[in-house]
């Protein structure tokens, strides 16, 4: 048996001793060297041949990484390894180093119990560093310290021992300076890093050897050794004495938590349901034989298997071939294949059991972010998104026709992997509309399509989505909507919903789509909970986004009959609204009166669809239609050299400056941009600071677009969609 | 109003179902005479051939469809200063769009005449051997449209059942509810499947709703195909047996109640037999 065979045998017998278990991930910044250290613990604890370490990168499915210094994905490699004759299992998830698009990193940060902060000793923490550390820190994920390119302080910047210290104790103070800020109260002194606890390692990736003060103690190589391996040209003889996975694997083992330790402290913190039901129980306990409790980090797509579904188990087990819920899908599902991801190699199990990482087969409505369980009524580890608001749109297209089966399939797994992308396809023109988070969002999914999947595409110039809203009411002067027949005719009342509430309905507090019949009363229950009308809202008919309808009429022959149709002559004018037909936000469409034909036949779809949308156009611009437009957060970290800048390039785009805290060299600006004003962002960012600013965006929700813009951007957008320049009035939905 | 020379206004002129041979002499007589002849083309349809020879019989005709009919605009434009007649198969007046034109000629100051023809209701009652004064309200059967399938037809016809009484059904001729696209007359098989889709709607809504004890395929029907033209037939039998009829292209129903003896006989003497 090859030595890899023989660790896969040996990583799924340690898989059930959940104190011998270290599930951890690497934060550092870009070019810091994590590609290198990941193959390098990889392939030190046999999971890959060692001279293939370093070449072939085992944990970076996307060479995007590299292009563009953002990690996109999260795939997981475990590696078995033995302290004094006892294994362990590590269980290594890399994480996206910096934009969370759609909560990938959160995702990541929840999975891992600890992390190696990886801070390169000639560079130091760069922002990037800083960023990863913060999301971590929040996630209550442990940290330990490793100085990487040490070689090059000594070989190349020939420094001394005293002056390495130095160095090593600026960084040191900067990471525990950081811990001290963003991690729990409880826990920050605690955490702090220190050489003397051997929290701290030091060596070079590169050429495979590491240091720390119990490693000193263990091998008796002093200081001054290395400095004259490193100068004596012997850093591999070094690196056999002291492997750097050797090292840090030992300092994961023993400074970083098992899960059946990290559970207890954690749950309560990354997940939201009763912390005294049974399942929350069974995790906090991190129980193999309780309820299953499984949250899927990333959906990746293997060329044989198809999709397969990473992620942590947080209770019991999951087994081949039985039958589970994935949270909010629309029924159990068979797991086809369980397997653990053994170095580069998904290998087939029969189980994975509490406290690891699972890999996934067969689970169709799996996506990133989605809890699995055997029951369905148990709480996930994040809502369930009914709704997510995309912010720009791009149309993409294969650029040959012939690869257009592939392009959907890619486009499919995409939108399965990508929680805040939105994908709808055009199956004839093979046109693809992809809506997302921001510019720099949909560049990577296209980069993706392109470089994953071998697709080349045609990308349209990006377009902001806007919403329309109302900035005031028709309560009382309701809008009466006619039927091409006339036969039919529909009142309706618009008003603005109140600010919470809205917040509620995006974050699917009420659900979304249509309110069956015998479930209005419960969700007008709910709306009573947070101070709306309940008796008003018992009588609601659908939610569309963050609108709502409501059918406040009274006996009305029928009209139940038409239920249907009204919800759809209502989601159409949800999907696009009088003023530009972008999406409509934020409005509560009251039905106060119809009158209807007696006979079905006359008050079809033809008849009661238009007549509902005229009924509430109408009543949407007597209450004074309003544009809103996207914004971002932003953050921007750079050197303080070139931060000025960074900050000129944010004013010229209607940016607005919250704060600017400096630290040290790096100064940060935190702020608020248009997304209207975000496009080309990232070019003009790099310029302005030579490269070497990090910036991280996340969307801020919409704002009222100011006044003396209203005119310019609906002109720009009917010009766009081929609609009549000339806004339309209330008479134009009177006939 | 007999005039040979038409006046100005708005003619509605009925052509009667299914054979132009079903026209009065009085409708021939106005079609001639109007300046300008469209055919409505919506709310029912003439069969080909009878459209192939309308122009040797009233001359040069155009066609229109819903949105021409519901926005009328251009014709009564027209009609201000010329005779303009709508062909209309059956009897205008049967149809609540073509009322609506006489309130439309009302608002304008137009003149509106009406020129009634034989309708596919009458005929459908006459042909079928039931009694006319044995009738309760009419439905029509309208095609379903995503999650929407209107339960009020069904409702009516067990009211007309349970009180003993007949129910002459039509049937849609729009599957896309939209009016735009070429008519699709529904056949007996859609007919069976809708009735059972209503059914288990009704079911599955309404607690306590009460339906009939038959299942639908064994309901009592008539089915009348190509009214007025030289196909017409019609068949007597249950909706199990009557949905496997083929042949025919624009058919209606009647789903009787309890019977007269004389009636029974008639149903008997029109029975489908496979
Ligand atoms: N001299 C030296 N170079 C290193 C070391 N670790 C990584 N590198 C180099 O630094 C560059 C970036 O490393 P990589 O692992 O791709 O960084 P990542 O962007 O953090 O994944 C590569 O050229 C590596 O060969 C090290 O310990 N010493």
């Amino acid at each position: 048996m090859g030595r890899k065979e023989d660790n896969i045998e040996r990583a799924v017998e340690v898989m059930r001793v959940r104190d011998k278990i270290r599930n951890l991930a690497i934060a550092a910044h870009i070019d810091h060297g994590k590609t290198t250290l990941s193959d390098n613990l990889i392939a030190g604890a046999g999971m890959m041949s060692e001279d293939l370490a370093g070449k072939s990168r085992v944990l970076d499915f996307d060479d995007q990484e590299s292009a563009r210094g953002i990690t996109i994905n999260a795939a997981s490699a475990s590696m078995v390894h033995d302290v004094e004759g006892t294994d362990y299992l590590i269980n290594l998830i890399d994480t996206p180093g910096h934009v969370d698009f759609g909560g990938d990193v959160t995702r990541a940060m929840r999975a891992v119990d600890g992390c190696i902060i990886l801070a390169c000793a000639v560079e130091g923490t760069m922002p990037q560093t800083e960023t990863v550390v913060r999301q971590a820190l929040k996630e209550k994920v442990r940290p330990v310290l490793f100085i990487n390119k040490v070689d090059r302080l000594i070989n190349e910047l020939q420094i001394d021992g005293p002056e390495m210290m130095k160095r090593f104790e600026k960084i040191i103070t900067k990471v525990n300076k950081l811990i001290y800020t963003f991690a729990p109260a409880e826990l920050r002194k605690e955490w702090q890093v220190d050489v003397k606890k051997g929290t701290v390692a030091f060596g070079s990736a590169y050429y495979n050897w590491g240091m720390s003060i119990p490693y000193m103690a263990k091998s008796g190589i002093n200081f001054t050794q290395i400095f004259e391996y490193c100068h004596n040209d012997q850093q591999k003889e070094l690196a056999k004495k002291a492997p750097v996975h050797r090292v840090l694997l030992d300092m994961a083992v023993d400074k970083l938590p098992s899960p059946l330790v990290a559970q207890e402290y954690r749950i309560p913190n990354i997940w939201q349901g009763d912390l005294e039901s049974d399942f929350a129980k069974s995790m906090i306990k991190c129980d193999p034989d309780g309820p299953l409790s499984l949250m899927i980090v990333k959906i990746w797509m293997d060329p044989h298997a198809g999709e397969v579904a990473v992620g942590r188990v947080y209770s019991g087990s999951i087994k081949h071939g039985e039958s589970v819920w994935a949270l909010g899908g629309a029924k159990a599902e068979r797991v086809q294949q369980v397997s653990m991801m053994v170095g580069g190699d998904r290998i087939a199990v029969a189980e994975v059991s509490a406290g690891n990482i699972a890999a996934l087969t067969g689970i169709k409505s799996a996506a990133a972010g989605v809890t699995i369980t055997r029951n369905k009524d148990d709480t996930g580890f994040e809502p369930i998104r009914h709704y997510s608001e995309p912010v720009v749109t791009v149309a993409v297209e294969p650029k040959s026709m012939k690869d257009l089966p592939k392009f959907v399939d890619a486009l499919r797994s995409l939108a399965k992997s990508d929680a805040s992308l939105q994908v709808s396809t055009n199956a004839e023109t093979g046109e693809a509309l992809l809506a997302g988070m921001g510019e720099l969002h949909l560049e990577i999914t296209t980069y993706r399509i392109e470089e994953e999947q071998g697709i080349k595409v045609k990308v349209s110039e990006p377009i902001v989505v806007y919403r329309e809203s109302i900035e005031g009411d028709n309560k009382g002067r309701p809008f009466e909507g006619k039927s091409p027949n006339r036969h039919n005719r529909f009142y309706i009342e618009v008003e603005p919903m109140p600010d919470d509430i809205i917040k509620e309905l995006r974050d699917g507090t009420f659900g979304d789509g249509p309110v069956r019949t015998k479930d209005a009363k419960s969700t007008g229950n709910k709306f009573g909970e947070f101070g709306m009308d309940k008796d008003l809202m018992r009588k609601i008919y659908a939610i569309n986004g963050t609108n709502v309808l409501i059918n406040d009429t009274k006996g009305i022959q029928n009209l139940h009959e038409t239920r249907e149709l009204i919800i759809e002559g209502f989601n159409d004018v949800c999907k696009k609204g009088p003023v530009a037909e972008e999406p409509l936000m934020g409005v509560m469409v009251r039905l106060v009166d119809a009158k209807l034909h007696e006979d079905a036949i006359h008050r079809g779809p033809a008849q009661t669809i238009p007549a509902v949308r005229n009924s509430m156009k109408g009543a949407l611009i007597r209450a004074r239609s309003v544009i809103f437009e996207p914004m971002q957060n932003i953050r921007i970290d750079a050197p303080n050299d070139v931060i000025g800048g960074v900050t000129g390039e944010l004013n010229k785009r209607r940016g607005i400056i919250e704060d600017m805290p400096v630290d040290g060299g790096t100064a940060s600006v935190i702020g608020k941009m248009p997304v209207a004003e975000s496009f080309g962002f990232s070019n003009s960012v790099r310029a302005a600071s030579q490269g070497r600013a990090v910036w991280n965006t996340e969307n801020a929700g919409y704002v009222h677009l100011p006044r003396e813009l209203f005119n310019k951007v609906v002109a720009e957008i009917r010009d766009r969609k081929g609609l009549k320049s000339e806004l339309p009035g209330e008479a134009q939905y009177m006939d | 109003m007999t005039a040979d020379v038409t006046a100005p206004g708005l003619w509605l002129i009925g052509l009667g179902p299914g054979n132009l041979d079903q026209m009065t002499i009085l409708a021939l007589k106005v079609a001639k005479g109007c300046s300008k002849l469209y055919l409505e083309g919506y709310t029912a349809i003439l069969p080909e051939e009878e459209e192939a020879r309308l122009e040797e019989l009233v001359g040069p005709w155009e066609k229109i469809m819903r949105e021409s009919i519901e926005f009328p605009k251009k014709i009564l434009d027209e009609a201000k200063s010329n005779s303009i007649g709508i062909l209309i198969v059956g009897d205008p007046m049967q149809a609540t769009t073509h009322i609506d034109l006489e309130s439309h000629c009302q608002e304008h100051g137009i003149d509106f005449y009406l020129i009634p023809g034989l309708s596919a209701t009458s005929l459908a009652v006459s042909l079928s051997g039931m009694q006319s004064y044995r009738f309760g309200r009419q439905i029509t059967l309208p095609y379903s449209y995503g999650d929407y399938l209107p339960l009020s037809p069904l409702e009516i016809y067990i009211k007309n059942y349970k009180i003993g009484l007949h129910t002459l059904m039509l049937l849609d001729l729009d599957p896309s509810g939209m009016g735009m696209k070429q008519p699709k007359p529904m056949q007996p098989n859609e007919v069976l499947y809708l009735i059972e889709k209503m059914v288990q709607k009704i079911k599955d809504e309404r607690e306590g709703f009460p339906l009939l004890e038959i299942p639908v395929c064994d309901w009592h029907a008539i089915l009348l195909s190509d009214l007025g033209s030289n196909n017409q037939q019609v068949f007597a039998g249950t909706l199990g047996d009557l949905s496997k009829i083929e042949s025919g292209k624009i058919h209606s129903f009647i789903l009787t109640a309890k019977f007269t003896g004389m009636e029974e006989e008639a149903f008997n003497r029109r029975r489908y037999l496979a």
